[in-house]
């Protein structure tokens, strides 16, 4: 008896230790930084870059950046009246304009843990995705991409790419230089992660961040675990700060009907509006 | 012969008076004087009445229905400003100067060149180009009536507002350079400011 208890107990206190070497961090741990997602309507980087459509332009040539002036102590300063008008989004706009997402982050030396906690709205305006009731996507930008710790994705975000007024079908998200990872997950059965880049144009494979993502939903609310290589893709390493955006594809949504989030810097081990937190 | 037994109305106007007392010109001519000038001091203000500008349907229909969606015409404090107080100058000089080129506004009324909202939008850019151009001249000096940077707190501001209004002092900006379509739909088309290249 005696030495069955202890055999549970080294069984157990193996597969304890074991078990903390692969898994992903104790998210209770963790600090939740709440950013806040939005439809942006038809606003891409054409439109915030002249002065005519989007005053604050001005703001960004001085090297401001987005989030500096429309996020006000966490919440949206934003005209949503507008965004969500006929001129700026023809399509119509969801039913939700905002929502929140809890970003948490962590690393050890060879990955990084990221982790979104959000509630999906209905009410899309385009549900045209059969496949995923949920999408939810992070960027990563690298320090050659223009403008990119100022404007996030919106640096990828073009007049002329699919779903946008008027624009070629086949024409993806681009830089004019640099490259961001883009990392996906799906929330169709079985669905495998997105391991992508985004340079001259978008690839929703052939990334080479090892990118594994999980996900599951409790009640109404979604848990998004990304792990990724630090050493992969654009190349995180610890003391750099990096540019993120954060995507959710809500009820069914596709293309740029997503709910996005301005452009925040992750501190990996180092200073960021999020800090990941060393394992 | 002389001067005196000329006739005609110049030559009346000239002659001195021989009927009426000094005093009594001066006196009837400071008091038509003051009549002449207050009565077109006040015809010259019925012209800047909200009344006035909504009286034609092209105004009403148009400008006038959007500005009521504005701030300028509905908010907390219930200061209300009417669309001379953006569009005419408040001192005398600049007033008449405007008034003058408002009279073209006549021409066009007469040729109907506005008078369906189909030539209102495609008139739209050029006619708002005409106004921020005439504003930007006058460093915005109608919105200054009111507004100052000099009595703007920026630390009361939302932190947009405050970032921009900074810099828009060290560039020593005016508020026409970002504030347009605060009032009216910002028409299609707009070209980028010159000076912000």
């Amino acid at each position: 008896m005696k030495q069955n208890l202890v055999t549970l107990a080294v069984t157990g206190a193996f597969l304890a230790f074991g078990s903390q070497a692969f898994a992903a961090p104790d998210w209770g741990k963790v600090p939740t930084k709440t950013i806040e997602v939005f439809h942006p309507g038809v606003s891409p980087i054409e439109w915030v870059t002249k002065k005519a459509d989007h005053s604050g332009s001005s703001g960004l040539k001085k090297g401001e950046s987005c989030a500096g002036c429309h996020d006000e102590k966490g919440k949206l300063s934003l005209d949503l009246k507008r965004l969500a008008s006929k001129d700026m989004e023809p399509k119509g706009a969801p039913k939700t304009m905002t929502f929140p997402v809890g970003v948490q982050a962590a690393y050890d030396a060879t990955s990084l843990y990221l982790r979104l906690t959000f509630k999906a709205p209905a009410g899309a305006a385009d549900p045209a995705d059969k496949d995923n009731d949920v999408k939810a996507t992070v960027m990563l930008a690298n320090d050659k991409v223009p403008q990119g710790a100022q404007v996030g994705c919106w640096a990828t975000c073009h007049n002329d790419a699919r779903t946008m007024p008027g624009a070629d079908d086949k024409k993806t998200k681009y830089v004019k230089e640099g490259a961001l990872d883009l990392m996906q997950w799906k929330s169709a059965k079985g669905a495998k992660a997105v391991d992508g880049t985004v340079s001259d144009k978008r690839a929703m494979e052939g990334g080479t961040a090892d990118v594994k993502a999980e996900g599951s939903k409790s009640g109404d609310t979604y848990t998004v675990t990304f792990t990724r290589k630090l050493a992969g893709g654009i190349g995180l390493a610890e003391g750099k700060a990096v540019p993120f955006g954060v995507a959710i594809h809500a009820d069914h949504a596709v293309g740029r009907f997503h709910h996005i989030s301005f452009g925040y810097m992750l501190g990996i081990g180092a200073e960021g509006d999020v800090k990941a937190v060393k394992q | 012969m002389g001067d005196g037994n000329k006739t005609g109305l110049w030559a009346s106007l000239k002659r001195p008076s021989a009927k009426y007392s000094l005093l009594t010109l001066l006196v009837v001519g400071f008091v038509s004087g003051v009549i002449f000038w207050g009565g077109f001091n006040t015809a010259m203000e019925a012209t800047n009445t909200l009344e006035f500008c909504i009286s034609c349907h092209e105004m009403r229909d148009t400008v006038y229905q959007e500005y009521k969606q504005t701030i300028h015409y509905s908010n907390r404090t219930g200061v209300r400003a009417i669309c001379s107080d953006c569009h005419v100058p408040k001192d005398w000089v600049h007033k008449m100067a405007r008034k003058i080129q408002a009279s073209q506004e006549v021409y066009g009324k007469i040729m109907g060149t506005i008078d369906t909202p189909e030539k209102f939008e495609a008139k739209r850019l050029e006619l708002a180009e005409h106004e921020w151009a005439r504003m930007k001249k006058a460093e915005s000096r109608e919105c200054r009536n009111c507004h100052s940077f000099e009595g703007m707190n920026v630390e009361k501001q939302k932190t947009r507002a405050s970032k921009m209004h900074k810099i828009a002092q060290d560039d020593k900006k005016t508020c026409i350079d970002c504030h347009k379509g605060i009032a009216h739909k910002k028409p299609k088309g707009m070209k980028e400011d010159d000076d912000d290249e």
